[in-house]
């Protein structure tokens, strides 16, 4: 039927009615299999396939140079001589339980919270099995199995010149040794009548032995550069300026003897002997001519023993290959005067072998009243290439044999929260809700905790004895800065937020005033002004330590961007929430707290996972108070004579710690937003 | 033609009283001397075109929007700027809205609990079971668990009615419930609207259902421009209305 005057002439629809019930098909396999993936992900257009290509190849290239330089010539021992340091700064030791108890709570905690929220795969579990296994096993079968970088020493009473600078080679070298332990000394042949190789010379070294190793590199360069000089000016290619100028540059240039040659280099047999260092006895001796002598010597007890070498008549150095004697570093520790029955008391020098982690406290040998010269990791670096298998025994396994009694501690006490917490769900939970016990004890675990740990770091009265604020430092620290940090800057948030919205102008006034002025400042500003504010506020607070008045800062300054996330939540609930919610009879208070907050929070939670993440970041700053957190312990790290010029190792390890921490946390904000009403909100209204 | 501001119920005692009430949106006069009373048990439609402030003469009733001439007296309570006569007055109103306003992070049941709990401090197990047999009562036992983000937009406005029935009250206000509705849905919701009725709610209802509208409602207010033009029966409002407004808008929806 048509009412309009249609010009447009279509033909009539012909009425069709379709009884049939096509049957519900699995959709097709179009393309399956890895191949397709790729060639459907990675090469669908020439642009894609060439952003694939550069993409991999940069990738793939910044991998092995970083692993070439990490395995081949990075130092980690400032990483594994510092481990305390890092994780615990100068914290009491009296009271280290303390932490060590809380990180284990924690960890049956994590352990708690996957049996009420989540579940451990039987792959991960064995993983983390795995993992105990392995920090325990590998460091013994690595020591026993793979060579220690050899550590090269040089005698002689001749200078070696490199440069400007001669050094002359130590007559005698003070070390440290187990009991049991053997130290073998040879010639090293392989170096003799051969600069190449004294120039490849890698392993620790001592500053007369690295003396020759640069000067044989020296006399190298100069002959290939001489060879260029020549080869240039044979070929006919260079102007008569240029050519005028590498003749110059000709006549200045030397090609010196062959090092070996000029330091006589293991031509004269040598003396060696190794001196017990208290007493002086001597518990062996060899006179070292030809590369197959050699001076093996088993040592009787733990302590300081002297490597004394002489090269006869005196007309030459020698290269010795002191396998077993490591480098070492000489540092203070704090002795009670009953303690270890030394009879020593206050600040008494410790001494520590690099490659494990022997240390003894045993008075450093003397000659002549003198201190003897020792093989300090300053003057007895690493120096040169190493293989992969020194890598893995000189830093791996000491690492590992390290940290494998903590790995294991925390991977038990996590199974005990986790399988404890299945136990208890069995028994305790009813059917419905299968979960309920476990997930009750979860949440008042994480609730009582921030509180723990603050009693536990900080003290409590006359039950805990209080630490020394001033001697907290390292990642301990930064996670008690970051912690307080959040859990106090939170409801602070919560209420300059909701003030900001408040219907009284007061209210409102002060928490506007308050965000934007705290937001238009820089966080060290605000540091620095907790510092010397907070006496002038009240000055009884003057004898707050520092560590307390830079969690004041920390948490004024994250409140007030926190305020900002969820206020921005509170606006994007729809009014008629609140409307509902009064409709019902709900009270102001009911409202916010059941109603718009949850889910402005909800709504709002990958922003504040972010304010927090930045938070842990940002707790860094406290450094330029004073602070030593985990960033700043790296930093001092470095400065210490031991350590200069490791500052790229430091800082991969800051990294990877900072990371790993700020990912778990970006991974539990994942799960929270999955769960609950979460997928329903992401469709909501 | 009957007095237009000036009407008394014609049968019960007056629920809601309505004496001359005033309120602007800035300059705007949105609503102008409406004066009405609603009998218990009675159920009243407005209609009316859009903005014509039938929407926020329901609102004023239980102060969601706040009047500022005038009178509201519900049950006997006088709407002032007394918070506690607010409170009293919203826990015997319960209101139904266009956009259902379910609590997005509460399961059904939660935002059917929620308000007898808190604001009538019943137990959990009471407030629950009275849950469960308004669900019933709406025909959705089965959705009790589920997120409202899980619910049709007909189950979601049963599960809104519920929500309202739960706290027990004596007045009903809907707020165009059908609006935001499928067609296939709005039956659905208004068959739970007619079952109310007939059980002796008194009900204030806003809607363009004028087939409800001709079939439930005691009472037909029409409103324009912030006024009752004209009111009566559904019969005499259908049938044999006189004001050329009203007569306009029928001819335009009919």
């Amino acid at each position: 039927m048509t009412t309009l005057n249609d010009s447009r002439n279509l033909p009539q629809a012909e009425p069709v009615v379709n009884f049939d019930e096509p049957p519900v098909k699995p959709p097709p396999l179009l393309a399956v299999g890895p191949l397709a993936w790729v060639q459907k992900n990675l090469f669908s257009t020439p642009l894609d396939a060439l952003l694939t290509i550069v993409g991999v190849t940069l990738v793939i290239g910044a991998i092995t140079g970083f692993l070439g330089w990490a395995i081949g010539q990075a130092n980690w021992l400032a990483i594994n001589f510092n481990l305390r340091l890092f994780f615990l700064g100068r914290f009491e030791p009296e009271a280290e339980w303390r932490v060590t108890l809380l990180v284990l709570l924690v960890a049956f905690t994590i352990g708690l919270s996957f049996a009420a929220w989540a579940r451990l795969t039987r792959g991960v579990m064995l993983v983390l099995v795995l993992l105990v296994a392995l920090t325990f096993g590998l460091p013994p079968l690595f020591r026993a199995a793979l060579p220690v970088p050899a550590t090269y020493v040089a005698a002689g009473e001749v200078g070696i010149a490199s440069g400007a600078d001669t050094i002359t080679p130590q007559p005698q070298l003070a070390f440290i040794a187990r009991a049991g332990e053997t130290v073998t000394v040879r010639l090293a042949d392989s170096f003799s009548g051969d600069d190449a190789s004294l120039s490849g010379l890698s392993g620790f070294a001592d500053d007369a032995a690295n003396q020759l190793r640069n000067a044989a590199a020296r006399r190298l360069e100069t002959s290939a550069r001489i060879d260029e000089i020549t080869r240039l000016l044979a070929g006919d290619l260079l102007t008569s300026n240029q050519r005028a100028q590498l003749e110059e540059d000709l006549a200045e240039l030397s090609v010196p003897d062959a090092i070996t040659d000029t330091y006589a280099l293991n031509d004269a047999s040598v003396q060696v002997r190794i001196l017990r260092g208290t007493t002086g006895e001597e518990i062996g001796a060899a006179t070292l001519e030809g590369s197959t002598a050699s001076l093996s010597v088993t040592l009787p007890e733990d302590g300081w023993y002297i490597l004394d070498k002489g090269v006869d008549g005196g007309a030459g150095n020698a290269l010795l290959r002191a396998d077993g004697v490591f480098p070492l570093l000489e540092r203070t520790v704090t002795r009670a005067a009953d303690e270890a029955g030394t009879g020593r008391s206050g600040s008494i020098a410790q001494y520590a072998r690099l490659t494990d982690s022997f240390t003894t406290e045993e008075v450093r040998p003397t000659a002549d009243g003198r201190n003897l010269p020792m093989a300090t990791i300053i003057d007895t670096q690493l120096r040169g290439t190493r293989s992969f298998s020194e890598y893995l025994s000189l830093f791996v396994a000491p690492f590992l044999g390290q940290v494998n009694t903590a790995v294991l501690a925390l991977v038990v006490a996590m199974f005990a929260g986790y399988f404890g917490g299945q136990a208890l769900d069995r028994m305790r939970s009813p059917a419905n809700a299968p979960r309920r016990a476990s997930g009750r004890l979860v949440a008042w675990l994480w609730i009582v905790l921030p509180v723990l740990m603050f009693v536990f770091v900080y003290g409590l009265g006359s039950i805990l004895p209080l630490t020394d604020t001033r001697r907290w430092g390292g990642l301990m620290l930064t996670i008690m800065l970051a912690a307080v940090g959040i859990i106090a800057s939170f409801p602070l948030g919560v209420l300059l937020a909701l003030g900001r919205r408040s219907s009284l102008p007061i209210v409102s006034l002060f928490s506007t005033l308050y965000i934007e002025f705290v937001r238009g400042v820089p966080l060290i500003t605000v540091l620095f002004m907790a510092q010397l504010l907070v006496p002038l506020v009240n000055p009884t607070l003057a004898e707050l330590p520092n560590v307390f008045r830079a969690m004041i800062g920390i948490i004024l300054f994250s409140a007030a961007y926190l305020a900002e996330n969820v206020r921005g939540g509170l606006q994007s609930i729809p009014p008629g929430q609140e409307e509902a919610a009064r409709a019902l009879g709900l009270n102001g208070l009911q409202v916010t707290l059941q109603i718009t907050l949850p889910q402005a929070l909800r709504a709002v939670l990958p922003a504040l996972v972010g304010q927090f993440i930045s938070l842990f970041k940002d707790t860094s700053l406290v450094a330029i108070v004073g602070l030593l957190d985990f960033s700043a312990m790296g930093e001092l790290i470095v400065t210490q004579t031991e350590f200069l010029g490791l500052r790229r190792e430091v800082y991969i390890f800051l990294i990877v710690f900072y990371f790993a921490f700020t990912y778990s946390i970006a991974s539990v904000s994942r799960r929270i937003e999955a769960s609950g009403a979460g997928k329903a909100l992401a469709r909501k209204i | 033609m009957p007095d237009t501001n000036q009407v008394t119920a014609s049968n019960g005692e007056p629920i809601i009283i309505c004496r001359d009430v005033n309120k602007w949106f800035g300059e705007f006069h949105v609503l102008r001397d409406i004066s009405v009373d609603v009998a218990q048990q009675e159920v009243v439609v407005v209609i009316g075109p859009s903005g014509s402030g039938k929407s926020t003469f329901i609102r004023c009733i239980n102060r969601l929007e706040e009047h500022q001439a005038g009178q509201i007296i519900v049950d006997g309570i006088e709407l002032g700027n007394d918070v506690r006569n607010i409170a009293a007055i919203r826990r015997e109103i319960g209101m139904v809205f266009q956009q259902f306003n379910l609590f997005p992070h509460k399961t059904v049941l939660e935002n059917i609990t929620l308000a007898p709990t808190k604001v009538r401090g019943w137990p959990r197990e009471k407030a629950e079971a009275k849950a469960k047999e308004l669900l019933e009562r709406v025909g959705i036992p089965e959705q009790a668990a589920k997120y409202p983000g899980q619910l049709s937009g007909g189950q979601q406005q049963r599960v809104a009615i519920a929500r309202a029935l739960a706290m027990e009250p004596k007045i009903m206000l809907f707020d165009e419930p059908t609006s935001a509705l499928d067609p296939e849905m709005i039956k659905e919701v208004l068959d739970v609207m007619k079952e109310l009725a007939r059980s002796g709610m008194t009900m204030l209802v806003v809607t363009h259902e004028m087939g409800f509208a001709r079939e439930v409602a005691d009472r037909i207010l029409f409103f324009d421009q912030g006024r009752i033009v004209e009111q009566g029966t559904p019969t005499y409002f259908f049938e044999s209305a006189q004001h050329p407004r009203t007569k306009l808008f029928l001819s335009q929806i009919l």
